[in-house]
């Protein structure tokens, strides 16, 4: 069996880095020319987690806030995924050795990554085989039940890793603002999978958003989730022309909920799935709020020239089905 | 509910200050048996609440990206039924009806500058049900003009355009209004025709309902009818 290593995402602090994905909140693959969203094809995934802690963060500690960040993704009434401590090792992540190891790092030459997932991919099917996730030593970690002042929080930066370990991309569910000397700050965010944390000392991220679990679940659908839920699609032009890279939101006006998507072809096509039944109101904005390669490859040329605005028709969501497509039509700044 | 029963308060004085002497006239609501109605209806606007998008700053707050306000609005449609004289002054009625209002979603004070917009959809909303029609003053004193007192419930089916999805639930109504019996024949088995005249406060659950509770909004009717 093949197995190359294919390093696909990802982290989480003032810069997002490359993510090359193909498909809004999943990863994918090519595998013989075809591309597949990269997932694991056998559940529970199995995990390590290392035996080494950094100050004020012992291997326990790790263990327990990893632990956490797991059952919270595992709680997602919608998805099957479930995960097992497999137990602890003196593997550092990274290493491709068949085994998922969760643990820090020092990585000085990343200054701005928190924390950053890798995968190791079956070339063959495009399922996962491994991927390891490691907390940057360099920047101060917290397991504060209530945060700590200037410490990241570990259980909500292992929850935004977990969710690419499990194959999610990033969210682009956030605002932002530039600071000097380069980066952006994070005014608010509505999705864990969104590509930069927020301060130090917080610990809102360690609940899941609604965009976050309609992620986890179009990805390991559980129940009736693929016949109670449904999806909204269409495309977006500017000018006349097909845009690629447009933000789309699909808000529900009922629960104040918000899932989103992005429209990831030539044809400036979208589809969010994992929506509530019922009628929604349809946003689109640029990626401006974080660096476009947080989302995408540099290959890709992302549209951020035009203007926010929303769709002036309500678009139904059906139970089991898609709204049909829709055509937005933005207009450039 | 209180501007429904002064409108029908109104009616009923009306109609004893034009009350003619009883007489043999065979047309009464209190002597036909059956009645059969056709009109039209009209449904005023149902507020749905309003909704804030909101995003979580890093102390865990929620801060608001746009507002939403949401409401089905007036629609005129049609309406029938057929009603059966159960006693003296009281009619058992079925009732179909058909509307298309507007559901209206206006989003506003979004904090990255989007133009507000109001986006709408059309609804295709049947109902079903069942009224008791209590007719005052016994429903014989003036066959000519017929106040009455109404209640009723029924079934509720709101399609979403276009046939995507459908939101079922129920509805309750109370008003009143006034019968006017504009002939009297024995014809072709009928005993007479006229035309009715309703207000109706109209209290739905379920359906297009976003924030789960009950909505209300006013409703009037005008139809015509045959007495057999």
């Amino acid at each position: 069996m093949k197995r190359p290593v294919a390093l696909l995402a990802t982290a989480a602090l003032m810069l997002g880095q490359s993510a090359p994905a193909f498909a809004y909140l999943k990863f994918g693959t090519s595998v013989r020319g075809q591309q597949v969203t990269l997932k694991w094809a056998q559940t529970p995934v199995r995990y390590f987690v290392s035996d080494s802690g950094v100050p004020g963060v012992t291997s326990s500690d790790l263990q327990n806030a990893v632990g956490r960040a797991f059952a919270t993704w595992t709680a997602v009434p919608t998805a099957s995924i479930t995960y097992q401590l497999a137990g602890v090792t003196s593997a550092s992540p990274g290493a491709d050795d068949g085994a998922s190891v969760l643990g820090f790092r020092s990585r000085p030459d990343l200054d701005r990554v928190l924390a950053q997932t890798s995968f190791l991919v079956d070339s063959s099917t495009g399922a996962l085989v491994e991927s390891d996730i490691f907390f940057n030593s360099i920047f101060p970690w917290s397991v504060a039940a209530a945060g700590e002042a200037g410490r990241y929080d570990l259980e909500s930066i292992a929850l935004h890793e977990i969710g690419h370990f499990s194959g999610l991309g990033h969210s682009a569910l956030g605002e932002t603002e530039l600071i000097s000397g380069g980066g952006r700050r994070v005014l608010s965010a509505e999705a864990v999978m969104f590509p930069i944390a927020y301060p130090s000392g917080s610990i809102a991220a360690r609940t899941l958003k609604a965009d976050d679990i309609a992620g986890i679940s179009d990805l390991y659908p559980d129940g009736d989730f693929t016949t109670a839920d449904g999806s909204l699609s269409g495309s977006v032009t500017k000018d006349g022309q097909p845009l690629f890279g447009a933000h789309v939101v699909a808000f529900n006006p009922a629960t104040g909920s918000m899932v989103a998507s992005f429209t990831l072809n030539a044809q400036g096509q979208f589809s969010i799935g994992g929506l509530s039944p019922g009628p929604h109101v349809v946003r689109v904005e640029p990626i401006d709020d974080a660096e476009v390669d947080s989302f995408f490859n540099g290959s890709q040329k992302v549209d951020i020239d035009f203007r926010v605005m929303f769709f002036d028709r309500v678009v139904v969501v059906p139970k089991g089905g898609d709204s049909g497509a829709i055509a937005v039509a933005v207009v450039r700044k | 509910m209180i501007r429904v029963a002064s409108v029908v308060w109104l009616l009923a004085g009306a109609s004893m200050l034009s009350a003619s002497p009883a007489s043999a006239q065979s047309a009464s609501p209190a002597e036909s048996r059956f009645e059969l109605g056709f009109g039209g209806l009209w449904m005023g606007t149902e507020s749905l609440g309003s909704k804030t998008a909101t995003e979580t700053t890093g102390s865990g707050a929620a801060t608001p990206l746009f507002n939403s306000s949401s409401e089905l609005g007036s629609a005129f449609g049609v309406d029938g039924r057929i009603g059966v004289r159960v006693l003296r002054s009281l009619v058992a009625e079925a009732e179909a009806s058909y509307l298309k209002p507007q559901l209206r979603i206006a989003t506003s004070a979004d904090t990255e500058g989007a133009a507000p917009v109001t986006a709408t959809e059309t609804v295709e909303q049947f109902t079903i049900g069942g009224n008791a029609v209590w007719y005052l003053l016994g429903g014989h004193r003036s066959p000519r003009f017929a106040p009455f007192f109404m209640a009723g419930a029924g079934y509720l089916r709101q399609l979403h355009e276009p046939g995507t999805l459908v939101a079922a639930g129920s509805f309750y109504q109370v008003g009143g209004g006034v019968d006017l019996l504009l002939a009297s024949s024995r014809r072709f088995h009928t005993k007479g025709v006229g035309a009715r005249v309703d207000v109706r406060a109209l209290i739905r659950s379920k359906g297009i309902a976003f924030d789960g509770g009950s909505t209300t909004s006013p409703a009037a009717g005008v139809s015509a009818f045959v007495r057999f």
